[in-house]
This record gives structure tokens, C-alpha cells and sequence, in this order.
């Protein structure tokens, strides 16, 4: 049935399909996700867990509907947990208190127009979670944009019925908040700033209520005790960068046992980083501090989880740093000088487009060869 | 096909069947959107509603009927040299007669069509009839072919049209009144009260992921139709009903 | 060969050649002069119904914002152009803008001009508006803009009511700090749009400027 028998298996991607190593690569992926969730649960609620329920949903029935009408055998490759990676991310890219929906149509065009188009996994251009994303946040941007609030900033932890009946009814029960969602939502960091600039106000001034609400996490004392109080207060972090904090843990384990390779976070925060720092020194006013680029938005997740996507990046060592790079780059520039306030995943899109391209130039010479 | 059994005997096809067979390109053979793949830049940026696609695809079929029939009374006495230029200036003049004239007559759906009347000149499906088919054919057929050409492309505009608006805004036929005046103020189909529209359908990138349905769902019919008729190499066998002595080329199944 | 024939096959040549571009440049210089006497025609026939659609459609907008019985005159041929550049900053505008001036026999009606609000989420946003002679915005319309569908969009009087909020309101004389003149996020009366504060702040600011500048100007607008 399948067109790569193994006599004919190309030295380039796509690759034979090795269930079974994938499946072991893609459960230390999601074993890596977990301190980032429990941060996520703590501080904005049990949204993400009911999220990340309808998206498991869906992709079983997507894949199996797909692989039924592509004449695949359904087993192997819907147990091999390729499509899990691209549900979790998309997870963790959208608010938690969106509506149902939205995340049941992002999964589902993620892996239908993402993957099984194509061809199935392997022979995708695009980053099927990024597409999903890009589906969703050009087709509903309000829902998209509607951020809760961390539980600090509220004052007020949303509970897991009222999570419940957020994402189901679009609204909160009545007695909880007054069923306001504009009280519950929040900017991010990244828009607050991008509203600030445009505003004519410099970039302190525009992150102002970010700090304040940095401020509230050792006033309250209540979300890091002990020990990681003061470690909270010496970094002071807003909940954004908590959650981006907790993504660096978990891909740093995943860089430990090597299921990742060091290219993609090592090129993609190293020039982030530097376009940061320069445009920074330039005009600090105008523009950013490295940290706040570093831990605010997607960039930890998509550093260690996102670029790390083995089948739409480069095949070369060296392409692989060139991609990391790229999309480092554009990340920035798309923050800054883009209309919209992240930039991650047209980064992503736009790099997986260059992936070819890369890998034409940079296929490692034959040993002994000038 | 059952007149095709009538006209076994006679070895030039009569005036109907080369009709018919120029019909059947125009609508579906070599639908000049779906198969050549011509003309995308409008059909891709004006269907965000039926009643844009619709609009344009009349306009085109309008320029392809008056530049094919034109270039097919002109064809013998151009030049091979200078057929291009007269060609384009053919076109451009009929472009910008319909562009005049539905500026004064639909001026509202002119002014939401803006830039993509003008273009239609840019249009390859135009001048790739006139220079394939027009300028070798009688008046008669060039008009068929202008005419049909045009239906299937307007079809496919139309298609693309009700696709995007139906999932992008949850309705059907709005705006009809800029084209067929006020009686067609209350045309328009709402679905769903509370649909919650999928913008991107309506951005342009759905026209492109919609198109790209459209050929795929084309190409999956075909496949099945053509497959009945093919042996286990892919090799097509004799087709259903006889034909002339000259395209009888019948591959053997036989090993 | 000799070298005679040669030569002479060589001017028969050349006459030919000639001959056939001339013969060509004639045939398509006739071709192109029958297109234009075609488009001619058809511009002859067109031009007249396009200036008065293009008049109507104008007319139109303009009874949007200002309703057709408080005015007897016709406001496209009463006209005066602002060119100083100080007030054209107000209205945001860098070209020359046009106000076009409404009257009831002869006694002020009404003002309507283009304002450009220049920080919008993505690039400027062209507003129309008409402004009674007591100071009172009698409507507004946006022209055309780029803001995010979906989100910004909302501007337009077709996707939603928000534009409507601006009838009927005035501001304190002389005070550009009018509490009033904001998103209700800001303090103000003004509807936000989920997801998209940019947008309406950006409208509020140029529509607010405009209406200073009417305060400020006052009866020499409509001399």
C-alpha cells in the first residue's frame, strides 16, 4: 500500500515511517511539556486541560477519518503519537478560555490541510500546528485575541466548572463575574506593548501594568512559596514568562537526552537574542529589553517544541542552524514592525517555505572533497 | 452520446458534434480556470461572494465573446508578424469598453470589482484563445469557443464564489442587488443567525486553499471515470463508442 | 553565382522586406485607429451617465450623514479648499481637503469633509464627516481603511452600529482634553471592540480634532 518500500526509500526526508522510534521521540516531547502545563493550570486556571481534552478528541476522530479515506492502516500511525505533539502545541497557543470550537476546528485543519493533504506525516511543507494556528488566529480573531487574565491579576481563580462553561457557552455562569468576559481577558505582553507604541508611549511606560502585575506575585506571596519566592522576586516575572520559564526546563531536559537537537534552540535564541540586544541599544525606548523578548509570547515553546519538528526543517546540521536562525529573526521582526503582537508562526511558515532552499546549499561535502 | 452512434459512418464530424466537443472543452476538458490554470489573479481576488464571481465572469465571458469573435473575422488578413500586437489591441479595447460601460451602468458593484475589470485585459484565458483557437477558426466556432470558455470559467468563479462566502460569512447572494437592480434586494440567504463566519475562507489564502480543492475534486472524478476504462497499466482501451477509422488507436489488453 | 545576380537578389530582397513592413505597420496602425474610434464612441456614449453616477454615489454618501431635508443647496458645487497647513493637521490630512458646504436657503447647514486618521492598527483610515453649524457631529462614515477583518473592521457601517455612537455628539468649547471623547476602557463614553482598542481610539482622536477645528474655525468655514 504504501508508496516507500523499502528498497526505494529516499536518503532525504520523507523518511520510511519507524513507528516505533517516533512514538518513543514524541513521548519524551510530551513527558517535557508537563512542568509548562502545571505552571499554565496554576496560574491561568484548568482552561488548558479541558483544551487539550477536545483536541485529543479530535485528532482521533480526524485520524482515523483521514487514514480510513487515504486507505492507510489505521493502527501503526495513529499510535505513534506524531499528531499528539501538533494537539499539545496548539494547545498551548491559544487562550484558554476559548471556545470550543475553536480549538476543535484548529486541531482539525492542522492535521487534515497540515498533514494528511500532503500526503501524511513526512511529506508535510508546513508545520501542521502552525498552520492550525494560522487557520485560527486569521479566521477568528477575537476569540483568538482573548486572553484570560492570570489568576493574580483577577484576583479571582477561574474553577474548573466555570472553565467548563466558559469554553461550552462562551460565558461565565452568571454568579461567578458579573458573566462579563471583557473582566475576565487580559492583553499579553506582546500586544500590551504593541498598543503602547502605537499610542506614542516607550516601552517602560507600555509594560507598566505588566510589572505591576509581576509586583503581585511576591505581595501575595501566594503563587511561589519558600525558596522560589525570593528567586521570583529577584527575577521578577510576570505569569507569560513563568510559563515560558517552565517551557526552557522542560526543553532542556529534552536537549539532555537528546531527543532534540541543539541547532534549533541554540540558533533561534542566540539570534533573537542578538537582533534584540542591538535594536535595544540602539533605542531602548523604542524597543524591547532581551529578556522580555526571550520569556515573553511563544518563544520558549516554540524553541524547543515547535522549530524542533524534524520533518519541516532542514536535514543538514548546518541547515539546521540556518533555519533556527531565520526564524529567530523574523520572530523579531514580525514583533516589532508586524501588525501582529506575536510573531512565531508566520516565522515558522515563512522558514519552512525556505527549507528546500537551505538544504540545497548546505548538504555537507563528501568527505575528502574540496 | 447517442448521436455520436449516428455519425459512425461519416469520417468528418458535422457542425453539432464540433460544437459539442468545443462545449465539452469549455466546461470541463480544458476548463481554462480548473485545468489551464489560466486567468487566476481575478478568479483568486474578486470571489469572496457569488455575486463578484458572478459579475467578473460575465464581464469575461463578454470580452472573450467580442475578442474572439472579432479576431476571427480579422485572422485572415493579419499578418503572422503583427497578429500579437492586434491581438492585444483587440482585447484592450473590449476590456476597456466593458469596464466603461459597467461603470456607467453598475457603477456600486464597479466600484467593489475596482481594479480587476481593467484587468481582466491581463487575462491569459483571453489572449490564449484568440491565439490558439480564434485566429484558426470560422466565426461561428470562435463564438462557441468564446462563449463556452467563458461559461466554464464563470462557472468555476461562481463555484469559488458561493464556497468562500458560504463559509467565510454563513450567507449566500449578497449584494445581488448591485447586479440585478432592486428587485433582488432580499435575494440574499442567511444560514445560521449566529454562524460564526471563518474569515480566512473570505482572506485571500482561502481562495487559493478553495481552488485547490475545486482541481482536486475535478481530478479525483476524472481518476474514477477513466479508470473503468484503463487496463492494469494505465494504458486507456477502447472507449465506449466507436469512432472514426483514423483516432481508432485500441490498445490490446492481452499480455 | 556571380556577384551581379547576388546583388540583385539581395534588392529584391531588401524591397521586399520593406515592402512587407510597411504593408505590416499600415494593417496594424488601421487595426489600432478602428480600436480607438471604437473606445471613443463608447467614451462618448458612457462619460456623461459615469460623471452622473459618479455624482450620485457621492450624493448619496452624503445624505448618510446628513439628512437630505435639512439642506435646499447642492454641497458639491459650494465648495472651499483648505490648504493651510495647520488646519489640514487637524484633519490629519497632508493634501489640500475639500469641505463641502450644505445650506438651507442660504443660511449654514451644514459641513462635510474627508478626515484622515493616521494611526490606525495598520496604516490610515479615511473618514467622511458632516458637522451641523451648532457644533454637533451629524454623522460619520468611513471611507476606507486596512485594519485587521474581524477585528478593526467593526468601523464600517456595515458590519456594525459602532460609527452610529458619533451622532449628535459636541464637544466642550475649547477643551481638547474632553473626558468624554474616549473608549469606555479610557474613561469615556465610546464603545471598545473586543480584541481591537487600536481602531477605535484612533477614530475617536481624528474625528475629535476634526470637530475641534469646526469650533475653531466657525463662521468663516461657510463664507
Amino acid at each position: 500500500m504504501s508508496p516507500l518500500t523499502p528498497q526505494s526509500s529516499p536518503l532525504s526526508s520523507p523518511f520510511a515511517h519507524n513507528n516505533q522510534s517516533v512514538r518513543q521521540l514524541m513521548f519524551k516531547v510530551q513527558l517535557a511539556v508537563i512542568p509548562a502545563l502545571l505552571v499554565h493550570i496554576y496560574l491561568f486556571g484548568f482552561g488548558i486541560v479541558i483544551q487539550w481534552v477536545l483536541a485529543f478528541a479530535t485528532l482521533l476522530v480526524v485520524e482515523f477519518t483521514m487514514l480510513k479515506l487515504r486507505n492507510r492502516p489505521v493502527r501503526p500511525f495513529i499510535t505513534d503519537m506524531s499528531a499528539m505533539i501538533t494537539a499539545t502545541v496548539l494547545v498551548f497557543c491559544i487562550p484558554a478560555g476559548a471556545p470550543w470550537w475553536i480549538i476543535v476546528s484548529g486541531t482539525a485543519f492542522a492535521l487534515i490541510f497540515g498533514k494528511h493533504i500532503y500526503g501524511g506525516l513526512g511529506y508535510n511543507p508546513f508545520n501542521p500546528a502552525m498552520l492550525g494556528y494560522a487557520f485560527l488566529l486569521l479566521s477568528f480573531p477575537v476569540q483568538m485575541t482573548q486572553w484570560t487574565a492570570p489568576t493574580e491579576i483577577l484576583d479571582y481563580a477561574v474553577s474548573f466548572t466555570n472553565s467548563l462553561h466558559l469554553i461550552f457557552t462562551g460565558n461565565l455562569p452568571q454568579a461567578a463575574l458579573g458573566a462579563n468576559l471583557d473582566m475576565i481577558s487580559a492583553a499579553t505582553p506582546l500586544s500590551q506593548l504593541q498598543i503602547g507604541l502605537t499610542q506614542g508611549q516607550g516601552v517602560t511606560e507600555s509594560l507598566t501594568p505588566i510589572a505591576l502585575e509581576a509586583q503581585t506575585h511576591y505581595q501575595n506571596g501566594s503563587v511561589i512559596n519558600g525558596f522560589f519566592y525570593s528567586t521570583a522576586q529577584f527575577f521578577s516575572l510576570n505569569s507569560w514568562a513563568w510559563v515560558n520559564v517552565a517551557f526552557l526546563i522542560g526543553g532542556l531536559w529534552l536537549l539532555a537526552v537528546r531527543a532534540i537537537r541543539w541547532q534549533y534552540p541554540v540558533g533561534f535564541l542566540s539570534s533573537l537574542s542578538l537582533i534584540s540586544f542591538i535594536f535595544y541599544t540602539i533605542d531602548p525606548n523604542t524597543y524591547p529589553p532581551v529578556d522580555f523578548m526571550l520569556l515573553s509570547g511563544g518563544t520558549m515553546l516554540a524553541a524547543f517544541f515547535i522549530i524542533t519538528d524534524p520533518v519541516t526543517s532542514s536535514t543538514t546540521p548546518k541547515g539546521r542552524f540556518i533555519f533556527a536562525c531565520g526564524i529567530g529573526i523574523l520572530v523579531y521582526v514580525i514583533r516589532t514592525w508586524g501588525i501582529f503582537p506575536d510573531g512565531i508562526t508566520f516565522a515558522v511558515l515563512l522558514m519552512n517555505i525556505a527549507v528546500p532552499l537551505i538544504d540545497q546549499y548546505t548538504q555537507p561535502r563528501v568527505y575528502g572533497h574540496k | 452520446m447517442s448521436n455520436t452512434n449516428s455519425a459512425e459512418s461519416t469520417p468528418a464530424p458535422t457542425r453539432w458534434q464540433a460544437y459539442k466537443h468545443i462545449m465539452d472543452n469549455g466546461l470541463w476538458k480544458n476548463n481554462q480556470a480548473l485545468v489551464a490554470l489560466l486567468g487566476l489573479c481575478p478568479l483568486l481576488a474578486v470571489t469572496n461572494n457569488v455575486v463578484n464571481g458572478l459579475s467578473l465572469g460575465l464581464a469575461t465571458l463578454a470580452v472573450l465573446l467580442i475578442s474572439n469573435g472579432l479576431i476571427s473575422l480579422i485572422r485572415n488578413h493579419v499578418s503572422s508578424d503583427i497578429r500579437i500586437p492586434v491581438f492585444v489591441a483587440i482585447i484592450a479595447t473590449a476590456v476597456t469598453m466593458i469596464d466603461l460601460l459597467m461603470n456607467a451602468y453598475l457603477h456600486t458593484l464597479h466600484g467593489i470589482l475596482g481594479i480587476f475589470i481593467p484587468l481582466i485585459v491581463t487575462n491569459c484565458a483571453i489572449l490564449g484563445r484568440a491565439e490558439a483557437y480564434a485566429s484558426k477558426n470560422t466565426l461561428d466556432k470562435a463564438l462557441v469557443d468564446g462563449f463556452f470558455m467563458g461559461l466554464g470559467f464563470l462557472f468555476v468563479l461562481v463555484l469559488l464564489g458561493a464556497l468562500r462566502e458560504m463559509i467565510g460569512n454563513g450567507t449566500l447572494f449578497e449584494h445581488a442587488h448591485l447586479l440585478f437592480g432592486d428587485i433582488a434586494q432580499n435575494w440574499t440567504i442567511h444560514f445560521s443567525d449566529n454562524y460564526q463566519g471563518v474569515l480566512l475562507a473570505v482572506l485571500p489564502p482561502g481562495a487559493f486553499i478553495g481552488l485547490g480543492l475545486l482541481i482536486a475534486l475535478k481530478n479525483v472524478y476524472d481518476a474514477k471515470k477513466t479508470r473503468n476504462h484503463n487496463n492494469a497499466l494505465g494504458i486507456p482501451i477502447a472507449i465506449t463508442t466507436p469512432s472514426t477509422p483514423n483516432s481508432n488507436q485500441t490498445v490490446s489488453n492481452s499480455p | 553565382m556571380t556577384k551581379h545576380t547576388a546583388s540583385h537578389s539581395k534588392n529584391t530582397f531588401k524591397s521586399h522586406l520593406l515592402n512587407h513592413m510597411f504593408g505590416s505597420a499600415y494593417k496594424l496602425s488601421l487595426f489600432i485607429f478602428v480600436c480607438i474610434i471604437l473606445l471613443l464612441t463608447t467614451y462618448h456614449f458612457t462619460a456623461p451617465k459615469i460623471a452622473h453616477e459618479q455624482r450620485e454615489a457621492m450624493l448619496k454618501t452624503f445624505h448618510q450623514i446628513l439628512p437630505p431635508p435639512l439642506y435646499n443647496n447642492i454641497p458639491l458645487e459650494d465648495t472651499l479648499i483648505i490648504l493651510d497647513p495647520t488646519q489640514l493637521e487637524q484633519l490629519g490630512s497632508e493634501a489640500p481637503v475639500t469641505v463641502y458646504r450644505a445650506r438651507k436657503d442660504n443660511q449654514p447647514a451644514g459641513l462635510i469633509f474627508q478626515v484622515e486618521a493616521r494611526n490606525g492598527y495598520s496604516g490610515h483610515i479615511s473618514l467622511l464627516m458632516a458637522v451641523l453649524p451648532n457644533g454637533h457631529i451629524s454623522g460619520v462614515r468611513v471611507l476606507t481603511h486596512r485594519e485587521t477583518p474581524g477585528l478593526g473592521d467593526k468601523i464600517e457601517a456595515q458590519k456594525s452600529d459602532w460609527i452610529l455612537s458619533f451622532n449628535g455628539r459636541t464637544i466642550q468649547a475649547n477643551n481638547p482634553n474632553d473626558p468624554r471623547w474616549a473608549v469606555k476602557k479610557d474613561g469615556g463614553e465610546f464603545d471598545q471592540f473586543t480584541g481591537a482598542t487600536i481602531t477605535p481610539r484612533a477614530v475617536i482622536a481624528a474625528v475629535k480634532k476634526a470637530l475641534l477645528f469646526v469650533q475653531q474655525s466657525g463662521e468663516s468655514l461657510y463664507e
